[in-house]
């Protein structure tokens, strides 16, 4: 695989940060783009495809009848989409395809002759839900985003589809800025960014001076991760960097303000069993933690004791109830009176989803 | 010549004319004489007769217009403004009031008639119509208590309230202006033609004519948005719309009921997304909410509130028999901003999320979002899964616990109010307003107003307004004109 330094590399949001606390220090950059190139999203793509309203109601007509054929069988089998939802993601899929997505009443047209335009052609259509229903490729993929919080991100085959369960996190950041104004404008780490999506929760709720970087090893990762700041103009405050967890952060020891994370961390062997969306078409980097899928929560937890400032904030995702007592114990024991007011925090559905708390100052 | 003529009507001594009409008007006839009739500067004429408030000063104190011609300060009659102009009617150089224009019983002719005496009494009364659909009294007597309040010098203590109030004031004093500029301007037209006959001036009575005429169709329009002053008519509007008991039969009947609406929405012109849905097992739904965005969209929608019945040969049963089925629809706006809405705690709520079961997480992915939020206190909820993300559906179905809870509110205070008068809200949720029948006949019929037609497809595929605006104008126009 060949590698290429982006424009702005040594992004110059970064560079004051770092030469100015370790001046005299290289800055070890290793913010790339690999060759890879994002694919653009289908709402955002050009609406040069025509078709008439006649043969968009014979596909529309084919793609609810494999909804309905499908009932609850994924359901049943893998906790997959039943057929209500499958039928709410039809509706989004035209809606994105749509040169005008407040115009999708084709359905209730009676003029059979008049021409659409769409940001796909009709074969696309046909194909798209065809891989939707009969290979499970998830519907995020197949569209190309994933609707996050107030965000749309890009999204696709090697990058984790954002979870609505991590949402919570910008929430907690919110909170955790909101009683520190120095942590609002201080340096923040999304390590294994994915998409982009933590990093650029948080870039939006920093203060002027706030930074984030966002690493992953994963280079698809990398390159969707920048293109989702680049769409969020947030180049300026996020510098995506690939490396694995703390390797691109050398030159930031103890200094970041707040660190967070949604490691992998589901346990080697329950991946294959996880519904054919997640497992079939979702990269195995982004899931798998090791035999009890903690291997990457305790790794991350020992090193940000490193990588925070005192009264740093540090939030973690987990798979549970189980794994957050796991970490909680581990940083009462091996990092015994590096952190203070470790709170586990439960999601919507009532798992205690996220672990949090502050560096010992 | 004329030119001149003003001028010096300017440099007078505005004292001079205002304490001595006599003398005003004995002035304005100087200006009737013929050489200034056949004056070159047409446009100089018009400005000084269509604005001739000389007229209505007698009755009226001065109108602002004057102010501005004469140069006499505003602030010096504009706290008059309020009682002289409501109270004090305004009337011709003869003592011809709108009122008087009504009681003569001209007869009302087509508009191409051009009768001045028809056109004036047409006038007259849309000027009564929508002073009725105004509650002329209660807006006056609001406008007062709204003044009292703004020239309170502590008013600005607390902003939100300022704002609400001086909010308020501002869109019922444009009210009270615009009706009683319609009066005023027919009472000039009418003085018009009076002196144009006089005076033999064929060209000047034509004038005034179509100036009549003009008015008479623009003032049709006014009458029809009359029907909208309400408070939070200009607001968005959520619909919901509930099967009634009944099974499959009346899930797909709310399902065509919100259907009908979409549509009717997209008609309109308004924006319109799903919010909430729960289908039924078999088909159709158990309920829905759309928000309709739109101004007015609250105006027109808030009409629709009560059961819908509709009967037919149910497609459900296989023996084909003739079922009724019931589908109840409530309407609540959206309320601006600035308007007082009720404060919702964050620790009075209960967020749930409905997913599949599962760990969740990184194990499962879902498209499914959807948010419920119950407000403890009062045990009202709401919940959204149409948007994409669960952030977006928590913030929609908060808009809509906002909205619930903002309506609760209003009709708490509306029946702490001693004068409350049963309102168009407060229309039983449960009570039947329209019947929609496809079988032995069909028509759909509305038992409010009678009103009828005997095309339920166009009705189901959203023609509603002629339902709405006869909905509108009787339950307005209905009281005897206590009101005026
Ligand atoms: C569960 S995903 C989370 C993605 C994203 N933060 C989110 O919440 O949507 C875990 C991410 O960690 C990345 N990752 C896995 N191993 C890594 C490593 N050793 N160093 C850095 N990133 C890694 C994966 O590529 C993946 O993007």
């Amino acid at each position: 695989m060949k590698w290429i330094f982006p424009r702005g590399c040594f992004s110059s949001i970064l560079q004051p940060v770092l030469l100015h606390s370790n001046p005299g220090r290289p800055v070890s950059c290793s913010t790339v783009f690999s060759s890879h190139k994002p694919r653009i999203p289908l709402h955002l793509r050009p609406p040069t495809s025509r078709a008439t309203v006649a043969d968009l109601k014979k596909w529309h007509i084919w793609a609810k009848n494999l909804v309905s054929s499908v009932g609850s069988t994924f359901l049943d089998l893998d906790n997959g989409p039943d057929s209500t939802l499958l039928q709410r993601e039809l509706t989004w899929l035209v809606q994105d395809a749509f040169e005008n997505p407040n115009k999708v009443s084709f359905q209730n047209s009676n003029d059979d002759d008049s021409v659409v335009s769409l940001r796909a052609c009709l074969d696309d259509l046909y194909e798209m839900w065809k891989q939707r229903i009969e290979e499970r490729r998830p519907f995020q993929y197949v569209v190309g985003c994933e609707h996050w919080r107030d965000l749309v991100l890009s999204v696709e085959e090697g990058v984790l589809i954002p979870r609505p369960e991590t949402e919570m996190i910008v929430d907690l950041v919110n909170d955790a800025v909101n009683e520190n104004e120095e942590l609002r404008n201080g340096l923040w780490a999304d390590l294994g960014t994915g998409s982009g999506s933590l990093a650029i929760g948080i870039g939006r709720i920093l203060g002027d001076l706030g930074k984030v970087i966002a690493t992953d090893l994963s280079p698809v990762a990398v390159s969707v991760a920048s293109y989702n700041v680049q769409r969020y103009d947030l180049q300026d405050k996020i510098a995506v960097k690939q490396g694995s967890w703390f390797e691109p952060l050398k030159n930031v020891e103890g200094e970041l303000a707040g660190l967070v994370s949604n490691p992998p961390y589901i346990p080697s062997d329950h991946i294959a069993g996880l519904q054919a969306e997640v497992a079939k078409h979702e990269p195995r980097l982004a899931l798998d933690g090791g035999a009890n899928g903690m291997n990457d929560l305790l790794h991350l937890c020992s090193g940000a004791v490193f990588m925070l400032k005192p009264g740093g904030f540090v939030a973690f995702e987990t798979n549970g109830e189980t794994q957050s007592k796991f970490l909680v114990e581990h940083m009462d024991t091996e990092t015994k009176g590096s952190f203070h007011n470790v709170k586990i925090i439960s999601d919507f559905a009532g798992f205690q989803r996220y672990v949090t708390g502050y560096k010992a100052r | 010549m004329s030119f001149r003529l003003l001028q010096r009507l300017r440099n007078q001594k505005s004292s001079l004319i205002f304490n001595s009409p006599k003398l005003f008007t004995h002035f304005y006839s100087s200006l009737s004489e013929p050489r200034y009739r056949n004056s070159p500067t047409p446009i100089l004429k018009q400005s000084i007769f269509t604005s001739g408030h000389v007229f209505c000063c007698r009755n009226n104190g001065f109108s602002p217009l004057l102010c501005e011609i004469f140069n006499i300060p505003c602030w010096s009659i504009s706290a008059r403004l309020l009682s002289s102009q409501a109270v004090v009617e305004q009337s011709t150089s003869d003592g011809l009031t709108v009122e008087g224009i009504i009681a003569n019983g001209w007869t009302i002719y087509n508009e191409d008639e051009s009768d001045w005496k028809s056109h004036a009494s047409a006038i007259a009364q849309s000027i009564h119509l929508i002073k009725k659909r105004l509650r002329w009294k209660k807006l006056i007597h609001r406008l007062e208590i709204l003044s009292d309040q703004l020239n309170k010098p502590d008013l600005w203590n607390d902003p939100v309230h300022a704002g609400k109030i001086s909010r308020e004031h501002g869109s019922l004093m444009g009210k009270m202006k615009e009706v009683n500029a319609f009066e005023q301007e027919l009472l000039e037209h009418i003085d018009m033609i009076k002196l144009a006959r006089e005076e033999n001036d064929s060209e000047l009575e034509s004038e005034s004519q179509k100036g009549l005429l003009t008015m008479r169709k623009h003032i049709k329009e006014k009458e029809l948005e009359a029907l909208l002053a309400g408070e939070h008519d200009t607001s968005s509007c959520f619909i919901e719309v509930q099967a009634g008991a009944g099974g499959t039969e009346s899930m797909d009947w709310a399902s065509m009921v919100m259907q009908m609406y979409m549509k009717w929405a997209e008609r309109r012109g308004f924006g319109v997304t799903v919010v909430d849905e729960m289908p039924g097992e078999m088909a159709g739904i158990k309920r829905a909410t759309i928000r309709v965005h739109g101004e007015y969209a609250y105006g027109y929608a808030k009409s629709e509130v009560g059961a819908h019945r509709l009967v037919r040969i149910s497609p459900f049963d296989s023996n084909k028999r003739r079922h009724t089925s019931f589908a109840s629809v409530a309407v609540i706006p959206i309320l601006g901003d600035g308007f007082s809405r009720v404060q919702i705690n964050e620790s009075d709520l209960r967020i749930e999320r409905f997913r599949a079961g599962g760990p969740g997480g990184q194990h499962a992915n879902t498209t499914e979002s959807a948010v419920r939020i119950t407000h403890i206190p009062t045990g009202v909820s709401a919940s959204c899964q149409n948007e994409r993300s669960q952030h977006q559906n928590k913030a929609s179905a908060m808009a809509v616990l906002q909205s619930r809870l903002d309506q609760l509110e209003m009709q708490r205070q509306a029946e702490m109010n001693a004068e409350h008068t049963q309102s168009l809200t407060d229309i039983n949720f449960g009570s039947q307003i329209r019947s929609y029948v496809l079988h032995p006949y069909r028509m759909v019929k509305d038992h409010r107003t009678d009103y009828e037609v005997s095309h339920p497809d166009s009705v189901l595929e959203g023609d509603l307004d002629g339902f709405i605006l006869s909905f509108l104008s009787a339950s307005l126009d209905k009281d005897e004109d206590a009101d005026l």
